[in-house]
């Protein structure tokens, strides 16, 4: 089928081509815009982690761990063994992938609201061991990188940026994957799963150790882009509220609703930032653009948009 | 050796006031199977409500009190009505997920309405103290766990012997069937929710004259509830009382006995809070929940 042939070239084309315009626009942008860019990629790669969790039935309230983890390992890292960035990434995920695949242990077959609290606990109290344990993170008054590692910001977002293209990337090939099957048997019924052959302990550990190195790649990029970290900044809440709010905005369980929930999401705390000034706004705005998806957009941005098309197109074949 | 002594009456103190925070949480769960994520967001309103009748027009915490819940209670009535009544049949995490918007929504606006800043309402009792065969007994905290235990049993008794209690405990136990005999189960529903609101504003008009109040309080006082209702078991009134109790003294004992205590005591709440998911989700006296 050639014409199927050229469609995909035209389609990877373009895949590329938005890449390397991706790549190449932290180099030729402002400061501000380039805290647009870092923020809009390390949300979308947050979200797809949040998304890939939840898609396998894991709802995390506590993805800040994974985050705040990363944070720590890379400037550990870079200040203790004078890593460089890039590679002061590879134990920083290593770390938010053993996090992740512990926590998968560890909690075993806790389901919905039981591994969602579990996951909150230890957000929390990885930021009390981040308060109390000064001699290894500086304590509750926190850490600067070292100025003579740090790396000019259009580097760094160049970074997130290819990170989050990783990401979209990643959650494309495991969508097309057999695997996509048991994620949906998975979340609907882990023990029908089981008899299926899944192996849920397994599956778990993998899925929660892949969300957990890419929020934890996020966390150490965006260390790298602040050049500080405190126990607050790490573990903050608000990561956790935006890596959920993000895919559920743009539509849960979807393959693009993450990407477009974590561009609305920026583009929602900029506008606001903007217009209204004070930084209480935009989280007053993420809880309302929350209420108001889960009651009237329960499919999300993406979702209602897929809705529309479909009933246009059984209008338009002349059904009711 | 006064420290034992010291240790043993913070801890029942302080278990006094864990109980009246806890149960709200374990009532509103009880019955309508959802956990109430901006909980720690009703006790926020009720420090709030507290702060701002001793401020402005300098009537005691304790007798806004009950102006300060009812306030509330009307509160979650529109939560109710607004947000959690149309998502009744909804997935467990999308009610969470809801509740988690409803208490951020409630934060910010607090946030917006008396800024970030920290601030406490002192009365004549807030830092008194007597001393009773060598231990300290400071004034405050023993009113708090008068009121925090009063209040608490008042909650038993009316679950116990009114009509409506022992309808709401009929919907805990089996709503299908508390239908079958005619309960307007939805309205049990909505009466637990804004039961539950106003014990959260009572704790925080008892925490008002504690400890320092800010908007962002009630995320901190969430997760310690959580620890408790786990604790105790998801559901279960009783076991969460005991709950609140063994966390106060492990907290405290934590607190007196370790060195740097006071900031490990943060974590003790966490620790037991996975401990017993992971050992024994169901707690002391809870019974299994699916998802």
């Amino acid at each position: 089928m050639p014409s199927m042939t050229s469609h995909r070239g035209a389609r990877i084309a373009l895949a590329v081509a938005t890449s390397i315009g991706c790549l190449a626009l932290p180099f030729f942008a402002s400061a501000v815009v380039n805290d647009w860019i870092v923020s809009a990629a390390s949300l979308t790669i947050l979200a797809i982690s949040w998304n890939l969790a939840a898609n396998a039935g894991l709802i995390s309230l506590g993805h800040s761990a994974f985050w705040g983890l990363g944070s720590y390992t890379a400037i550990l890292a870079a200040n203790k063994l004078g890593l460089p960035m890039a590679v002061s990434l590879l134990p920083a995920m290593l770390v938010g992938a053993l996090a992740g695949g512990l926590l998968a242990v560890i909690t075993g077959r806790l389901r919905g609201i039981f591994f969602a609290i579990s996951t909150l606990a230890l957000s929390e109290g990885l930021r009390v061991l981040a308060v109390m344990l000064p001699g290894l993170t500086g304590g509750g008054e926190g850490m600067y990188m070292n100025p003579k590692l740090r790396m000019g910001p259009e580097f760094v977002a160049a970074l997130m940026v290819v990170g989050a293209v990783g990401a979209v990337w990643l959650s494309w090939v495991l969508a097309r994957m057999p695997s996509h099957f048991a994620f949906r048997a998975m979340r609907a019924n882990e023990a029908a799963a089981e008899m299926l052959g899944v192996h849920p302990v397994r599956f778990r550990v993998g899925v929660l150790a892949l969300s957990g190195a890419m929020a934890a790649f996020a966390g150490g990029v965006r260390v790298w882009y602040g050049g500080f970290i405190d126990p607050g900044i790490a573990f903050d809440l608000h990561i956790t509220i935006l890596a959920q709010i993000a895919p559920i905005l743009g539509g849960i369980h979807t393959l693009v609703g993450p990407v477009i929930g974590a561009l609305l999401g920026v583009l929602l705390s900029e506008a606001t930032r903007i217009w209204l000034g004070t930084k209480g706004f935009s989280l007053l705005v993420y809880g309302l653009a929350l209420v108001l998806c889960i009651l009237f957009l329960p499919n999300g941005v993406w979702g209602g948009i897929r809705d529309g098309l479909a009933r246009r197109a059984r209008r338009l074949r002349g059904k009711p | 050796m006064t420290l034992f002594p010291q240790f043993l009456l913070d801890s029942l103190l302080l278990g006094g006031l864990y109980c009246l925070m806890a149960v709200g949480l374990a009532l509103a769960f009880g019955v309508t199977r959802i956990i109430n994520f901006a909980h720690g967001e009703m006790i926020m309103l009720g420090a709030y409500g507290a702060y701002m009748f001793a401020t402005y027009a300098g009537i005691d915490p304790l007798l806004s009190l009950p102006l300060v819940a009812v306030a509330v209670a009307l509160v979650g009535y529109v939560i109710f009505k607004l947000t959690l009544e149309r998502a009744l049949d909804a997935p467990h995490i999308n009610q969470i997920l809801l509740l988690f918007g409803v208490g951020l929504i409630i934060q910010n606006l607090a946030a917006l309405a008396f800024t970030g800043d920290e601030r406490s309402v002192t009365t004549v009792y807030s830092l008194a103290a007597g001393s009773f065969l060598g231990v300290t007994v400071p004034y405050g905290r023993l009113i708090a766990f008068a009121v925090s235990i009063s209040l608490t049993v008042g909650l038993l008794v009316w679950l116990r012997r009114s009509e409506l209690g022992r309808a709401i405990q009929a919907v805990a136990q089996r709503a299908d069937a508390a239908r079958l005999v005619g309960i307007n189960v939805t309205a049990m529903f909505m009466l637990s929710f804004m039961v539950s609101a106003a014990l959260g504003a009572a704790t925080g008009a008892v925490v008002s004259f504690l400890l320092t109040i800010s908007p962002f309080m009630g995320f901190h006082m969430l997760v310690k509830g959580f620890a408790i209702v786990v604790l105790g078991g998801l559901g279960s009134i009783g076991g969460t009382l005991i709950a609140a109790f063994l966390l106060a003294f492990a907290e405290t004992g934590v607190a007196y006995f370790v060195p740097e205590g006071g900031g490990w005591a943060e974590g003790v709440a966490l620790v037991v809070l996975f401990i017993v998911l992971i050992l024994r989700p169901r707690g002391i006296l809870g019974h299994a929940v699916d998802d």
